[in-house]
């Protein structure tokens, strides 16, 4: 009895503290999950029961179902570009501002897009890219261009949906940025000066390499939320035009609550976590190799 | 001892409510707002005191209904009475989850709602009391055909290119400024999917056949309907961009073809109706157009089915008729410039405003065919939409780009049909 309380001090106590942590976890995430996989090998639309369908779902899905495809090219372009695009966007920011007067100030102002509502922004930026009356289109058309088809076109609709979640997202990225470049000594810096080191070299030797465990936080997590965002999306283009901004989430999100095919959506769900899971592995994989 | 007391009071209790006479009050869940649905509110207001039967009005939003709906009846909290769009009764049909009416209350539909009781027919079932009616029409601006040398709308396609094209003007970035013809934007793709019914209808051509089994989305009707209207943009007659929600009523369209539910939007935006005017589909003679429903029906789990079904009955019929005759469900849809099928109503409402008598000729003169009650409709709706923003868009051939449409849509009503 008494190696036993030595082994585990407070006896159960632990376990009672952790309790509703594992209630919930159990509740919200366990029980979900595990519905969710039950549910792509079925066909249910919530109106009835659920029919066993064994993996025909994952087979119409990879097999025929063309719009899947689209969806998930739409996804890679979407997420690759919040990464490459972002990502060194907010690090150089970050880099600066941390040199800058009033940098708490310049990270305020960059990090507010992240307190404001996703539809409020997406009606914002719907006003300001409207190919007639749009404030972006008004500006080029003084300077004597017709302008573009920001949310008309496919292709520019795709580079307008990541140029507003950049905007959206870089302040976040920053922060965390941010955060890891203060704690970088400021002797390196001070003595790379002494040495005539330019300001790109400073970023490049000293900065980048220090918080290479920011960077591939940031880079992880971006591409992770980008893989399966789709609010942004779904208020701002719907989709469109003609699918061009339709990313696999929002596909899933259709399938399952307007098309009320939850079984299919399920076994997609499946699907794109199968594909994160793995690209977020080797992402480590090779970040810790070049960090090796 | 206290929890069982407490348990058996909340037994207990609605059982003596229920003694006393009050009956276990019914909820009807709509899509209309509080000051749409003031009419209906009052309504049953007067039903409760007539009756005894109270009925407690529950707003749903037009877009999250289904949703809701479906939450609320995996939680077992749904609403006695539903108000739908016609085109969610297949799937709610087939799952079980709508009741059939009473003889005499199906009768009464039969008898006085005419082709609009298809709405509301799921596999030759019927399911409900069709209650609010879209139709479809050519809408013109005249000021603007007026401007461009035109003083009627027009009866044919070909005439609506001619007018379309003579009316657009573009600015200075060679955009559309006002457009002879605009399409509307809307997320369900209704706005180019419900023209292209009504200009399929006009060739006579239905959109399934054998019983559902087969689509006709590759017949050279359909192929010559999806480029009629990718013939306006490809033409350069009108842009895709310009939404006719936003632009007609602020004056910077021409046409559209649009329904009913729309003249206080245009009425707000151009001040009048006075230089509105609605016309048939320019479609030749033979023109047909469409027209959808929404309809009340009673949930098949309801223990209150037959008290559900007797309020739909009243709401509907002249029992519920004020001194002018009109329903009380039609006096509401009136209030809001809605259609309604019921022909006593009609008749007792007498000639409406000149905006929408010829939405409500296009009815009584059969020129309507209902939207289709197939399954998964909406999906298979936002389906057809893709495939004729891609011929309006030009990134492919009607031919081929219907031919796919066509097999996809096939490939869907195989799974129920």
């Amino acid at each position: 009895m008494a190696g036993r309380a030595l082994g585990r001090p407070g006896g159960n106590a632990p376990y009672w503290f952790l309790a509703p942590l594992f209630a919930f976890t159990g509740l919200f995430l366990v029980l979900p999950l595990g519905f969710s996989v039950y549910l792509a090998f079925t066909r249910w639309n919530p109106l009835g029961e659920p029919r066993w369908v064994g993996t025909r779902q994952f087979e119409y899905l990879l097999t025929r179902d063309d719009t899947f495809w689209a969806t998930l090219s739409n996804t890679f372009v979407f997420a690759g570009a919040l990464v490459v695009i972002g990502v060194p966007l907010a690090l150089g920011l970050a880099f600066v501002f941390s040199r800058a007067r009033g940098k708490a100030a310049w990270r305020a102002i960059y990090y507010l897009p992240q307190i404001t509502s996703f539809v409020a922004i997406a009606y914002i930026w719907q006003f300001v890219l409207d190919d007639r009356y749009g404030l972006a289109n008004r500006l080029l058309g003084l300077l004597g261009f017709r302008g573009f088809d920001w949310l008309t076109d496919p292709t520019m609709a795709m580079v307008s949906i990541v140029m507003v979640m950049v905007w959206y997202d870089v302040g976040k990225n920053m922060v965390v940025f941010s955060a890891a470049i203060e704690n970088v000594s400021k002797d390196l810096y001070e003595a790379a000066e002494l040495d005539g080191a330019s300001a790109w070299i400073q970023f490049s030797r000293i900065t980048v390499p220090i918080i290479r465990p920011a960077v591939v936080f940031v880079t992880v997590t971006s591409f992770i939320s980008g893989m399966g965002f789709f609010a942004l999306i779904l208020a701002m283009t719907g989709g469109g035009p003609r699918g061009a901004t339709e990313v696999t989430a929002l596909y899933l999100y259709e399938m399952a609550f307007q098309d009320l095919r939850m079984g299919r959506a399920s076994a997609g769900a499946l699907i794109l976590f199968a594909i994160i899971a793995v690209l977020t592995v080797l992402q480590f994989r090779l970040l810790r190799e070049r960090k090796a | 001892m206290s929890r069982l007391a407490t348990t058996a009071l909340a037994l207990v209790l609605p059982v003596a409510a229920l003694a006393d006479g009050h009956a276990a009050p019914l909820t009807m869940a709509m899509h209309y707002n509080q000051d749409q649905a003031a009419p209906l509110l009052e309504c049953l207001a007067d039903y409760e005191a007539e009756t005894g039967q109270a009925v407690e009005y529950q707003q749903v939003s037009y877009g999250e209904y289904l949703q809701t709906v479906l939450t609320g009846r995996i939680g077992g909290t749904q609403p006695d009475i539903y108000h739908l769009y016609s085109i969610w009764g297949a799937q709610m049909a087939d799952n079980g989850v709508l009741a059939e009416p009473p003889a005499a209350l199906a009768d009464f539909i039969r008898a006085e709602y005419g082709t609009t009781a298809d709405a509301a027919t799921i596999d030759g079932t019927l399911y409900g009391v069709p209650t609010e009616v879209s139709v479809y029409m050519l809408v013109s601006n005249m000021a603007l055909l007026r401007d461009a040398g035109y003083d009627a709308p027009p009866a044919t396609w070909d005439e609506l290119r001619e007018i379309a094209e003579a009316i657009t003007t573009r600015n200075d970035q060679g955009r559309v400024e006002t457009a002879g013809f605009a399409f509307a934007e809307s997320s369900s793709g209704a706005g180019v999917v419900h023209p292209f019914y009504a200009l399929l209808a006009s060739r006579g051509m239905d959109v399934y056949a054998d019983g559902f089994a087969e689509a006709n989305l590759d017949s050279p009707e359909a192929v010559a309907a999806a480029r009629d209207l990718a013939t306006l943009v490809d033409d350069g007659i009108t842009e895709k961009s310009v939404d006719a929600y936003d632009a007609f009523p602020a004056g910077g369209a021409g046409m559209m073809v649009m329904a009913n539910w729309y003249k206080s939007a245009i009425e707000d935006g151009l001040g009048s109706l006075d230089d509105v005017v609605v016309s048939p589909i320019p479609a030749g003679d033979d023109w047909k157009t469409l027209q959808y429903a929404f309809f009340m029906g009673v949930d098949s789990d309801s223990p209150n089915g037959d008290a559900a079904w007797e309020a739909v009955r009243w709401l509907n019929s002249a029992d519920s008729a004020d001194d002018s005759g009109v329903s009380c469900m039609g006096r509401m849809l009136s209030s809001i410039g809605a259609l309604t099928a019921n022909a006593s109503d009609n008749a007792a409402m007498g000639e409406a405003d000149a905006f929408t008598q010829p939405f409500l000729d296009a009815l009584a003169d059969g020129r309507t065919v209902s939207q289709p009650n197939v399954m998964q409709a909406a999906e298979i709706e936002g389906m057809m939409a893709d495939a004729i923003d891609s011929v309006i868009a030009g990134d492919a051939d009607a031919e081929a780009a219907m031919g796919d449409l066509d097999r996809a849509v096939e490939d869907v009503l195989f799974e129920f049909y």
